[in-house]
């Protein structure tokens, strides 16, 4: 009668939240049978052999345990059901399987306690019975939690064939270039399968939205408002993934981290443009504001340089460096890249010290010359070390016919010209090397207002041509 | 030598003896590695390269030295650069009507207290500052301001330690001596560790730039402002050679010593102390010398101001950039000795916030932008932080008491993505709500943009591979640039 009341009022549509939190422990507490019925049935079969006689005794006992564990599982599994969205088919074999398994090692329970002597090949019936349904009910709420595909992902293509599955899919190449990336499949989908596919798959359907094809992202779920193209802020999606984190509607939920600004621009410019299936984002309209964020995100703005693989380099050319007064330091555990610092030495640079220099050209990244008496025929070898990202060159009697013979360094990234006697020549040298940021021109004889009309048209490169006072 | 054994510098372990004999040339690199860690504070790449152990950056370092702008006492966050309209909404009312108030010390808890002081937006970021700093002001866009910070430990002396060891028990070594332990000092004629002594030693003293179980090597140098930066730096003898002769005459004893008790910190690293020592009779004069700097740079710093303060710091802020281009690794500025309390108001709070700010505010600006012109801010790290913050509410009816719950930083230079706020405090400043960062945060964010791993550079004391971030630390990756 009461029962009736309760079903009634659309307990079930609506569980209170304590039965909600406690549901939340089945994914815990269903390791204990998983536990303890593979334990009882190990000890049955070892009881076979003498050695194991004295477990005899204590077989009923983790029948026990198994039972009251798995009965524990059932009805938490049964409150997690009332507040997941999972894959009803599944579900529905997961939970009926769960409960016969309780009522398989209840029975294995009361059948080992008893004295009741079955012959021994009857006897295995249930043990195995158990452990063949353990292992079934077990996989089906796997498949609930990771999704269908979770357990094969990796395995061989063999493997995957057997059970239906298509070869394993070849991972898209990295992009090397911008041109090359494309929005959706470059960009979107590994963001969503980083960030998104965990709930929303085969499985799982979290609000019955599939992220997992760019038909499903269209197609939406519980909203048919998810992606509008052309319009992220009417989207649902992005104004989900856009909400203040602490707002109950916030994406993705439950603490799992959530997509960093550059990855809500990039889907943010992907529904602008049309949320196409495919696209360059070179080739898309009103690309500018984004450019720059996909090159950062795609790491596409990162030196080449590093990821060389230098030589060990010759101890005794390090220690000759060592001894004119080269600082030689090494930049990181696992290249042999390193910076040398001549700033601290006391002494003129010589041509001689250029050709050490030149020794170790694959292995220097970093050079300071600063104020050592560096002049322009110097450079000429200088502009060998090809692999030169940040260059010191502050406080030399240098013009902008020694820069010209730098103009080989194509991964300088760094060149701080302070307190040198280059001038204006120098603002056509400056574009022609690739990978310039930043240029230091303080107290050169540069004009000012030149520095700065090549700042406003070099973006890229940032220009320091004076000193702001107060 | 008896039960104290532990507490001695620990031997070569297998592996290590292993790594350094391999290659058939064990006795040489045994010289060379000796040689180098008795010279201390020069580890640099030859040692690396001849024992097999790798000293030295584990990934490419972003920054080179670090500056550390030490803000003596706690500045008041909401009065400098956490803007609260809250408080002026509620000025005057009960703290303990609106939340839940936290012991403080002097447990005089007054009314919530607006800040005295407006804020402006600066700088294309749009980065709110108070009229406190008009100066920091202008460089918000090169400055990442975290907003989030928060201490362990709410009374000074405790709070430094653990700022600055990372550690509130005294005794730890110092983040300076932790660094140049794991990058060694690119000069051999000043110490790799330099505090700058602006007139205030912080409460806990010195014991928060010692280098605790490191080598003593590591400890931080301190120089003062003045003539005279580090007591008898003159040689008391007339002829040189007479003082070369005692100092080898000393040498030879000590050494002596070491054949007897073996490698031993204590005296080897008083053998490289005396070397350095007699470098420093003239490398300190140079260092110390502004002649050569030109008068704009001088007034850039504030060296013309009429506050005796501004124009201490900003010597101080000078010789720091002069001591970074003398590759010296870590760099600690202490706060002038103002006719104010340090940063610590917990009374008269307008008066002596104005006075400390007065005194840093254009220095550090001029430093900074001195840094960028001169293309040193790329390799440079600028830190700048109290131990704590200051409550929202007043205490007693013009101060501030201390709040470890919440403070803001700021860091700039090398490797930081400037213009950004970070972190967030609740409407009264009081509390952190958002992406908290902790002083072990800190270190770990200023040891990744040298290239260290802050999980890695350990020390065997005690029984076990001792770290500046204990078993803390995240670096905070939202900064970097």
């Amino acid at each position: 009668m009461e029962w009736t009341i309760v079903l009634n009022n659309g307990f079930l549509e609506n569980p209170p939240d304590v039965l909600k939190f406690l549901g939340r422990f089945h994914p815990m507490v269903v390791h204990l049978p998983i536990g303890f019925l593979l334990m009882a049935g190990i000890s049955q079969l070892a009881t076979r052999w003498p050695k194991f006689y004295t477990l005899k005794p204590y077989t009923p006992y983790l029948w026990a345990l198994g039972a009251w564990s798995a009965f524990f599982s059932v009805v938490f599994g049964y409150l997690l059901s009332l507040s997941g969205d999972y894959d009803t088919d599944t579900l529905f074999w997961h939970q009926w399987s769960g409960i016969a398994l309780l009522a398989l090692s209840t029975g294995c329970y009361l059948l080992f306690k008893s004295q009741f002597r079955l012959s021994a090949y009857i006897t295995w019936v249930p043990v195995v019975l158990v452990v063949v349904l353990l292992m079934y009910t077990g996989h089906l709420g796997g498949n609930l939690t990771h999704g269908s595909t979770y357990l094969l992902e990796y395995a061989p293509n063999t493997l995957r064939n057997v059970a239906g599955l298509p070869p394993k899919k070849e991972p898209r190449k990295k992009v090397a270039v911008i041109d090359s990336a494309d929005i959706f499949l470059d960009l979107v989908v590994p963001i969503m399968e980083r960030k998104c596919v965990s709930c929303h798959n085969e499985g799982k359907r979290k609000g019955d939205l599939l992220l997992t094809s760019h038909n499903h992202i269209l197609a939406g779920g519980e909203s048919n408002e998810t992606v509008l193209p052309g319009n992220p802020e009417g989207s649902e999606l992005f104004r989900r993934i856009t909400l203040p984190e602490t707002h109950d509607d916030f994406m993705p939920s439950e603490g799992k981290p959530p997509l960093s600004d550059e990855e809500v621009e990039i889907i943010g410019f992907w529904i602008q443009a049309g949320a196409l299936p495919n696209g360059y984002v070179t080739e898309l309209p009103a690309n500018d504001a984004i450019l720059p964020t996909v090159i950062h995100y795609l790491g596409l703005d990162r030196n080449t340089v590093f990821n060389k693989i230098p030589p060990v380099p010759n101890a005794a050319d390090i220690d000759s460096l060592q001894n004119k007064g080269f600082l030689m330091n090494r930049l990181m555990e696992d290249k042999h890249f390193y910076e040398a610092n001549f700033s601290l030495s006391g002494r003129s640079f010589k041509p001689s010290d250029a050709q050490m220099l030149i020794a170790l050209k694959e292995q220097l990244v970093w050079l300071n010359l600063a104020n050592a008496a560096v002049k322009d025929v110097h450079l000429e070898k200088i502009g060998q070390l090809e692999n030169l990202v940040r260059l010191d060159l502050r406080g030399n009697p240098i013009t902008d016919v020694g820069i010209a013979h730098l103009l080989t360094l194509k991964n300088l990234e760094s060149l701080n010209l302070f307190g040198t006697q280059v001038s204006d020549g120098v603002f056509e040298l400056l574009p022609q090397f690739p990978k310039l940021k930043t240029v230091y021109l303080w107290q050169t004889p540069t004009n000012d207002s030149l520095a700065l009309q090549f700042q406003k048209a070099h973006k890229n490169i940032t220009i320091v041509y004076e000193r702001e006072g107060f | 030598m008896g039960k104290y054994d532990h507490f001695m510098q620990r031997p070569l372990s297998r592996r290590e003896m292993l790594g350094i004999c391999k290659g058939g040339f064990g006795a040489l690199a045994f010289t060379s590695l000796f040689g180098g860690l008795s010279l201390g504070c020069s580890r640099s790449a030859t040692t690396t390269s001849s024992s097999g152990l790798y000293v030295g950056p584990h990934y490419m370092p972003r920054a080179k030295n670090i500056i550390f702008l030490y803000m003596d006492g706690g500045v008041s966050q909401v009065d400098s650069f956490d803007p609260k309209p809250r408080l002026a909404k509620e000025h005057g009312e009960d703290p303990k009507q609106k939340f839940k108030v936290d012991a403080t010390q002097f447990d005089n808890v007054g009314k919530i207290l607006k800040s005295p002081w407006e804020f402006n937006q600066y700088g294309e970021c749009g980065m709110p500052v108070s009229e406190l700093f008009p100066h920091i002001a202008t460089c918000v866009d090169d400055i990442a301001l975290i907003r989030s910070m928060t201490s362990n430990f709410p009374e000074h002396t405790n709070a430094n330690y653990f700022l600055h060891t990372g550690s509130g028990i005294q005794g730890r070594p110092s983040m300076g001596s932790w660094m140049t332990y794991g990058l060694g000092s690119e000069n051999k004629n000043i110490p790799g560790y330099v505090v700058l002594d602006g007139g205030l030693i912080p409460p806990g003293g010195l014991d928060n730039f010692k280098n605790g179980f490191l080598p003593a090597s590591y400890q931080a140098s301190v120089l003062r402002a003045g003539a005279e930066p580090i007591a008898n730096i003159k040689p008391q003898e007339n002829i040189t050679a007479l003082q070369e002769k005692k100092l080898g005459f000393i040498k030879n004893i000590d050494n002596s010593l070491i054949g007897k008790m073996g490698q031993v910190d204590a005296v080897e690293s008083a053998i490289s102390n005396y070397e350095l020592a007699y470098q420093m009779q003239s490398s300190i004069p140079e260092l110390t010398e502004f002649s050569a700097e030109s008068k704009a740079t001088k007034k850039l710093y504030g060296m013309d101001s009429d506050d005796p303060h501004t124009r201490g710091y900003a010597a101080q802020c000078l010789l720091a950039r002069r001591l970074v281009e003398r590759g010296v690794r870590f760099i600690e500025l202490t706060c002038p000795k103002v006719e104010a309390d340090r940063w610590d108001q917990h009374s008269n709070l307008i008066e002596g916030h104005e006075r400390n700010a007065h005194a840093v505010d254009q220095p550090i600006a001029g430093l900074l932008k001195d840094l960028k012109s001169r293309g040193l801010l790329e390799e440079t790290l600028v830190v700048w932080t109290g131990e704590f913050g200051r409550t929202p509410f007043a205490q007693g009816t013009n101060g501030r008491d201390h709040n470890p719950s919440a403070f803001s930083m700021w860091m700039a230079g090398a490797g930081i993505k400037g213009g950004t706020i970070f972190g967030k405090t609740d409407e009264y400043g009081y509390r952190v709500i958002e992406n908290e960062v902790t002083i072990h945060d800190l270190h770990a964010t200023i040891m990744h943009l040298l290239g260290i791993d802050h999980e890695r550079l350990t020390f065997r004391f005690g029984g076990r591979d001792m770290r500046l971030t204990d078993v803390h630390g995240h670096v905070m990756k939202d900064v970097l640039a």
